[in-house]
């Protein structure tokens, strides 16, 4: 501790009467107390030249990096056409949505971002990064959304938007952080809500006269499927992992059998499943028989995890629950559950990430057409055939912001639940 | 519910049977073809205070677990305050409620407030109030003399001071009767004291009390009668002083030498 500066002291001035201090200073402070130079220098030497071969490594990582970066910025500032992405926009983010029905785009979006706002203030808290990272993610939104004549009206509506959130952000932060009667109500308010909320934006769109479902494409149905496969799958997965560690072996056997086979065939193949199998012996709309195969899909992964999670428990729990008084099911509803769910956090958010990008491949099975589709669509309109890189790199960049969000959204997660630190 | 409970110290005054608060007979348990309990019989009343000691590996966790059948014994039949324990599950939850129990590795919910430990069963089990069973929580916690750390979550917690809220959480059910699974076992030794005065001003209040426990100044001060385990049986009970002054059994002997 004492020894962590270097012996010969390049600054003797400013540092000698630092020394003195950092018996009492915590390690954080006295780090940001020391000369801007030096801690330069320290951490240039720590991060980037340790060894020679260190050099080394930094030297090619540095040229492959600038290399990487200069190819972007040449394609993106000279050699790409954006307009196959800006004249598409329309196309790309809400397919053939009826231009008349706009309003409940927005409607849905509002909902949206209050959720996550009062999401937010519930659970966590808006730090300057993820403030930082939305004003461009809101640009972004606001330019690709601004179209035509309604300009202006999407900008208001997209602002109107971001104000529910940041209002709904501001009430539920004023619930306090302890458990008491406020907490449990609002918590009781939202949960349900959040829950439903896929039905409730369909709902948004499709009641009274709003899209059919053959009209729900583009980015708009990557993002109605995947979270209603990761929901449906949560719904689906809880009973299934309690099944497969039942006791009764009828129940875990129905279980397993079911989990493995699931799992033992690809995403693609279980699309097939919606196609044919579903449409022919059940028929029904195809954007149900699809959200429910990502549900029964996904369900089965989930259950795995949420199992790991139900075997890390002590048996302890279990009895400590019996011996106040709990029955089974309330024991798991209130003691096992909430610890097994907190354990499999982690590998549930990866389950849901995979899940949001494998929505990619509903377009190449089925006729639906979310953003890899209508993607196709614009190019082959004609105009744009030759600019085919551009588009799907947007469409990747789309896929990539989400993903983001939500492992940015697990890691807060993990750490204000203080998963592995019990 | 509560009729009963007005009415049991009186009846108690009156005659013996009804003084009986657990009656075990002839009962045998079987982990596959290991017999953990052979052929014990025991009958505990009301406010009696019974140490249990044994050799590790002698059946007294699986003895006081068969009490709220934590574990289910095989044969023979048990009685906790006139309900027998069997297959229904109505009479389970009834005895569940009437007997507390302490585990020596506390088993404190880490998900829950050190407050929440305590109402939880109250709340969902008794169906009693927030504000009744947040109340009773902490007068509990005072009477444990940690009533400070309402707020707190068990992993910021002592050992010592774990296995009191595992106390308080036992008795918020309001129990007629305590387990108690070697409550010290676990814990550092400047932070056994604290439990057992806990455990101490608790049988002084006159709860029935079953206690497996190697602490033998407890057991001589506190206990009414001990009883000592050994191979799934009970092989010799009795009074404190007989115990310790006047032992009968070879075994018995062997293991007090050891342990004192
Ligand atoms: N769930 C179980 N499965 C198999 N054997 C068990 C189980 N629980 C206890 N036993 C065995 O039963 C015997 C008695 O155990 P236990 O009641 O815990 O003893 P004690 O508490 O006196 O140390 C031990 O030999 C133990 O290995
Ligand atoms: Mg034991």
């Amino acid at each position: 501790m004492t020894n962590e500066f270097p012996a010969p002291d390049p600054v003797p001035g400013p540092v000698a009467p630092l020394r003195a201090r950092r018996v009492v200073l915590p390690p954080a402070r006295q780090r940001a107390a020391r000369p801007r130079s030096v801690r330069a220098r320290e951490w240039i030497r720590q991060n980037l030249v340790p060894s020679p071969a260190g050099v080394l490594l930094t030297l090619v990582s540095l040229s492959v990096l600038i290399a990487v970066l200069g190819v972007a910025a040449w394609f993106t500032f000279s050699y790409a056409n954006w307009r196959v992405v800006t004249d598409n926009r329309w196309l790309l983010f809400a397919g053939g949505f009826p231009h008349d029905g706009e309003w409940r785009l927005w409607v849905a979006f509002g909902f949206v971002f209050t959720l996550v706002g009062a999401s937010y203030g519930m659970w966590s808290s808006l730090g300057r990064r993820d403030v930082l990272f939305m004003v461009p993610a809101g640009l972004f939104a606001v330019f690709m959304l601004a179209h035509g004549d309604a300009a202006l009206w999407s900008t208001l509506w997209f602002l109107i938007s971001a104000a529910l959130l940041a209002v709904a952000y501001a009430a539920f932060r004023r619930i306090p952080r302890e458990h008491g009667p406020t907490r449990t109500l609002a918590v009781r308010a939202l949960g349900p809500v959040l829950a439903l909320s896929v039905p409730i934006v369909f709902l948004v769109l499709m009641a009274g006269g709003g899209a059919d479902s053959d009209e729900l494409s583009g980015y708009l149905l990557n993002l109605l499927l995947a979270p209603a496969g990761i929901v449906g799958g949560l719904f689906v997965g809880i009973p299934l992992a309690i099944g497969r560690a039942s006791r009764l072996r009828t129940i875990s056997w129905t279980c397993t059998v079911y989990i493995e086979t699931v799992r033992g065939a690809p995403l693609i193949g279980w699309l097939f499943v919606a196609l044919f199998i579903l449409g022919d012996i059940i028929g029904g709309d195809l954007i149900v028989r699809t959200m429910v195969v990502l549900a029964v899909f996904t369900g089965a992964y989930m259950a795995e995890y949420i199992r790991g999670g139900l075997q890390a428990l002590p048996r302890g729990q279990y009895e400590a629950g019996h011996a106040v008084g709990l029955p089974y099911w309330r024991t798991l509803q209130l003691i096992i559950l909430p610890q097994a769910l907190r354990i499999s956090i982690p590998p549930i958010v990866g389950q849901a990430i995979s899940l949001w990008k494998d929505t990619a491949l509903i377009s190449i099975i089925l006729p639906l057409r979310e953003l890899i589709g209508s993607s196709r669509s614009a190019i082959a309109q004609g105009e744009f055939i030759t600019n085919r890189i551009e588009i799907y790199v947007f469409a990747a960049l789309m896929f990539w912001i989400i993903a983001f969000i939500m492992s940015r959204v697990s890691q807060r997660i993990e750490r204000s639940l203080g998963v592995g630190q019990r | 519910m509560s009729t009963e409970q007005a009415a049991s110290p009186a009846a108690g005054a009156v005659t013996s049977t009804s003084d009986d608060m657990i009656i075990v007979e002839h009962i045998d348990k079987w982990f596959g073809d290991f017999q953990a309990l052979d052929d014990v019989s025991l009958t505990i009343r009301e406010h009696e205070i019974v140490v249990v000691l044994g050799p590790s590996g002698s059946g007294k966790s699986t003895f006081i677990r068969c009490l709220n059948r934590l574990e289910e014994h095989d044969s023979g039949r048990i009685f906790v305050d006139g309900i027998e324990l069997n297959d229904d599950v109505r009479n389970l939850n009834a005895i569940r409620s009437e007997v507390g129990m302490v585990f020596q590795q506390f088993n404190l919910f880490p998900h829950l407030s050190v407050m929440s430990n305590i109402t939880l069963g109250p709340q969902k089990v008794r169906r009693m109030s927030r504000r009744d069973a947040e109340k009773l929580a902490m007068q509990l916690l005072e009477r444990v003399g940690i009533p400070e750390q309402a707020q707190k979550y068990p992993a910021q917690l002592s050992g010592g001071q774990q296995q009191r809220v595992a106390i308080a959480r036992a008795l918020a059910m309001q129990p007629k009767i305590m387990l108690f699974d070697e409550p010290t076992s676990a814990l550092d030794p400047e932070m056994i004291k604290e439990v057992l005065d806990v455990m101490r001003e608790l049988a002084e209040s006159g709860m029935t009390m079953i206690v497996v426990t190697h602490e033998m100044g407890f057991a001589r001060e506190v206990a009414d009668r001990l009883v000592f385990f050994d191979e799934g049986a009970v092989v010799e009970q009795g009074t404190p002083t007989h115990f310790f002054e006047n032992p009968q059994e070879e075994r018995t002997k062997l293991f007090l030498s050891q342990i004192l």
